[in-house]
């Protein structure tokens, strides 16, 4: 499995060139010429994957719409989704053999490709699940059990943002506050100016949650919240942590791996979930979850939801049987790693490279439509959030919802939009934004239709106030 | 066709359906059968459908479309495609259980889930002090080893006790098992305790038997038992479905075993209550709340297409002459023919009676291959694998004290039996192979013991 050293100078990627030679492309109206990347003549190191093989990757894609939302639910190149249905049918072939010889093996490999990914120190700290939703209910389980078995008091606190994502609040009012603990959310601000701004709103929402002399047992912290998009500046919040006397730290990276830097001993969290299926390339679905093996062993009290003759021998060896499914999603995960350095610089050459054009097309959309990006480009990674104007009157969530859904079906643009209530004493705030994200199969022209879309929009005096229900 | 319709969405969308599959009129034929098994390993006597199912490849197919759907653009998949989906397939099953209202069936991925979901509320109501602790949870000593070990996670683990009836086995008759069972009910009531739930297999999984599970659940009531859940992973498909019939509060089974879904899918029948029923997915998402079908439609990202097809099965299945109640007659009969010829070729038994076998049976082993324990069964089954290419699940009876056991042929007794299985797929062949496998294991007096090592 090649892996590509980073491009000299000399022959830099032609994303990278394209980058240098788009921004000086217009904004006043004037349409710049069409996407590149295609046409351009490539200089490519050996090994590396061209346009017309990305594409080839991607052909399954909707060829009508402009994708510009990965971050939702992510994509997989069709030679991953070809190793997949290879593995599907190898159960289907013979299942006793499978579940007998080759399911468990296989999923070891997967965990300790994960593993050496992600600078875990052991694979038992390795687990594989369907999703982050999945993990959370796992790690939230456990702090349930302590709450009703009495380790905790009941009104000790479970720290969270108030971005976490919707499903990930459920799961806490579902085991946490149903077994006794108290959740207090962080507000964030938003847009964000600096990463000094979420560490000191963090750290006060911490001395609260520690307040009538309560502890706080659990922070559930996102490394890139999902809407609105921002990443949290997670190493630092972590150490905040443990110094204000957390008893343990979960870090929900939903957009982890392939999106941010991962590495679990830089992070230090006790727990840490993040989807494959979103910026690793998998086919739906695919996590892990990890917990840090504390000086006595990995907690023991963490255990799948689904119960399996399995139950008791550890997380991981539980997470890989959890009844009669198919587990192919989580045997593929070795290939992929085969199909991500067929890119210059393998994964982090795609992460870097992802977060340079979303913020050149975020820019580039902003400079349109006179608004703003939702968070300085040091804090996205490979979404961003950018404002829509004003006169469009987004005024309620509803109104993102059907503003979307005309994107969608008159204009064959997928994206998702963010409502932000006013604040008070603002001015004709921006109050909606919509997050753009760029995987490898995205091209200029994909953003171009989003800006010419809402710029149509606005000419055409378009209220949200007009879509009916 | 409606099913049609409603999965394909609008008019925009590519009818991929009716541009990929092959129309076949009429009747299945034998090559038809092969061609729809033909990824099937072959040379392998695959007589285990009881354990993983089957899947036909135009089903297969199907999902495959279901799938591209989804991949091709995932966001109008989940805002258009996803639910009416769902609700189409909870819709067949709804109508093939006879339940009252779609809203009582629910998909999950498998009946282990459906075991966590229940558990977890009867969990609840201890840690809540709904249930005093010692209240008992009654089920059969062989229920299935994951609801077992979901009973210690949830209710052991909070104070709630167990009590196991033994099934007997051999089983000659309904009575035996019934009366077994009101043992286990009065023990589990033993000191002003209540019996909080009782947990019955439809169809046992090792060893196999068909219950009398409406008899057992009218008991239940009888005798104030509060909830009871019918774990009928192999039913639909090998048995008839009658929810309202059967009378129980919660009941599972797997499509994936006996009724042509791919891996995996389950439907989890909950009875209307007027008061709040309190069950919920223990994979939390946003729909946390809205009723556990919608909850269970939605736990984050996942390939649902397995829970997509079930219209294309129903299809599937009514090509067959008699549709779904054929097939499961003909595999009856047929696992029945072929148990009788392996006893009668072996000189042992079968577990129980014809009328109390699915398209599963137990036949006993003969006794000279010594099946000791759990293990040597496992050992032999190995060894059929391997040496034979016969695929088939193998059960050691631990007689307790006191059990007299039946004997075989040659007057050793018997320790053992295998669970063979029949789906259309399978041939008289796949059967002889395994008569023929025991017969030379007894005749060159292999044992557990000297079983060579593969």
């Amino acid at each position: 499995m090649a892996s590509l050293s980073p491009p000299e100078e000399a022959t830099a990627s032609y994303h990278h060139r394209h980058s240098k030679r788009y921004s000086s492309s217009s904004s006043n109206g004037v349409e710049s010429s069409v996407s590149d990347f295609v046409k351009r003549p490539k200089i490519s190191a050996p090994n590396s994957i061209s346009s017309s093989e990305i594409e080839s990757e991607f052909s399954h894609h909707d060829p009508a719409f402009a994708r510009i939302n990965n971050g939702s639910f992510g994509c997989c190149p069709s030679s991953i989704l070809a190793l997949q249905r290879n593995w599907q049918l190898q159960f289907l072939r013979q299942p006793d053999r499978f579940y007998f010889d080759e399911l468990k093996p296989n999923i070891s490999e997967s965990r300790s490709v994960i593993k050496r990914l992600i600078n875990a120190e052991h694979d038992d700290e390795v687990s594989i699940v369907d999703n982050a939703t999945t993990a959370a209910a796992i790690v939230l389980q456990q702090t349930a059990w302590a709450f009703r078995e009495g380790r905790f008091e009941k009104g000790d606190a479970v720290v969270m943002l108030h971005y976490a994502y919707g499903s990930v609040k459920k799961s806490v009012e579902a085991y946490v506050t149903r077994s006794g603990g108290h959740v207090i959310e962080v507000q964030l601000p938003f847009p964000v100016i600096s990463a000094d701004e979420i560490i000191n709103r963090f750290r006060n929402g911490l001395e609260s949650g520690k307040a009538n002399g309560r502890r706080v047992r659990l922070a559930l912290i996102d490394h890139v919240t999902s809407m609105p998009s921002v990443v949290i500046p997670i190493k630092e919040l972590v150490k905040i942590c443990r110094l204000e006397g957390v008893d343990q730290v979960f870090v929900d990276a939903a957009h982890g791996i392939g999106c941010v830097d991962v590495d679990m001993k830089e992070i230090g969290a006790d727990f840490y979930t993040s989807n494959l299926h979103k910026w690793f390339f998998a086919p739906p679905s695919v996590a892990f979850l990890y917990c840090r093996k504390s000086s006595n062993g990995v907690a023991t009290d963490l255990h799948h939801p689904v119960v399996s003759n399995e139950y008791g021998n550890g997380l991981a060896i539980e997470s890989s049987w959890v009844g009669t499914r198919d587990y192919s999603a989580q045997l593929v995960v070795p290939s992929i790693l085969e199909f991500v350095n067929r890119f210059e610089g393998g994964i982090d050459g795609i992460k870097k490279r992802n977060h340079e054009c979303v913020v050149e097309m975020g820019e580039m959309l902003v400079k349109s439509w006179g608004t703003q990006l939702g968070c300085p480009p040091e804090m996205c990674a490979s979404m961003i959030m950018v404002g829509l104007p004003v006169c469009l009157g987004v005024s309620s969530d509803s109104d993102v919802q059907k503003l979307r859904t005309l994107l969608r079906e008159k204009f064959s643009i997928e994206i998702p939009i963010y409502f932000r209530p006013p604040g008070d004493g603002e001015i004709d705030p921006i109050t909606g934004y919509v997050r753009i994200s760029f995987q490898v199969y995205n091209k200029p022209a994909d953003y171009h239709r989003l800006r010419d879309a809402i710029k149509e929009l606005v000419r055409d005096g378009f209220k949200c106030t007009s879509l009916s229900d | 066709m409606e099913a049609d319709d409603r999965r394909n969405g609008d008019s925009t969308s590519h009818n991929l359906r009716a541009s990929k599959k092959p129309r076949l009129a009429g009747i299945l034929t034998e090559s038809d059968i092969r061609s729809e098994f033909a990824h099937h390993q072959t040379g392998v006597a695959r007589i285990n459908n009881g354990s993983f199912g089957c899947c036909p490849g135009s089903v297969l197919e199907a999902q495959r479309e279901w799938q591209l759907r989804y991949l091709r653009q995932p966001d109008e998949f989940y805002f258009n495609g996803l639910r009416p989906g769902l609700l189409a397939s909870r819709t067949v099953i709804s109508d093939l259980i006879n339940a009252d209202d779609v809203e009582e069936v629910s998909l999950v991925d498998n009946a282990t889930t459906a075991a966590a979901i229940v558990l977890q509320k009867v969990g609840r109501c201890f840690s809540e002090g709904k249930y005093k602790k010692e209240d008992t949870v009654v089920m059969f000593h062989c229920a299935f080893q994951s609801v077992k070990k979901s009973i210690q996670a949830y209710v052991s683990r909070v104070g709630g006790s167990t009590v196991e009836v033994r099934l007997p086995f051999p089983v000659n008759s309904n009575e035996e098992i019934i009366s077994a069972f009101r043992e286990g009910l009065e023990k589990g009531r033993a000191n002003g305790r209540t019996v909080r739930l009782a947990i019955i297999d439809h169809i046992t999984s090792m060893p196999c038997v068909l219950l009398p599970v409406r008899d057992l659940v009218k008991i239940c009531r009888e005798e104030g038992v509060e909830q009871v859940f019918v774990d009928a992973a192999h039913a639909i498909g090998s048995v008839k479905v009658d929810v309202k019939e059967i009378g129980a509060d919660y009941y599972v089974s797997n499509l994936h075993k006996w009724f042509f879904c791919p891996p995996s899918i389950a439907f989890f029948y909950c009875k209307k209550r007027s008061s709040e029923s309190d069950v919920h997915h223990p994979v939390v998402s946003h729909e946390f709340g809205n009723g556990l079908p919608t909850e269970s439609a939605w736990i984050g990202t996942r390939d649902y297409s397995s829970q997509l097809v079930v219209p294309s099965v129903m299809e599937f299945v009514n090509r067959f002459e008699g549709g779904i109640e054929g097939i499961m007659n003909r595999n009856h009969d047929e696992a029945v023919r072929m148990g009788l010829m392996l006893a009668n070729a072996w000189g042992t038994n079968l577990g129980s009676p014809p009328e109390m076998c699915v398209g599963m049976v137990m036949i006993g082993l003969p006794s000279k291959l010594c099946v000791e324990s759990d293990e040597d069964a496992t050992k032999l089954r190995s060894y059929l694998r391997g040496h034979y290419s016969v695929e088939v699940p193998v059960y050691f009876l631990g007689l307790r004290d006191g059990e007299e056991g039946v004997k075989d042929k040659g007057s050793g007794l018997i320790t053992a039996y295998v669970r063979i299985s029949h789906q259309i797929y399978n041939k008289t062949e796949d059967y002889e192979r395994l008569r023929d496998a025991i017969i030379e294991l007894v005749k060159d007096q292999i044992t557990c013991q000297n079983l060579p090592s593969m």
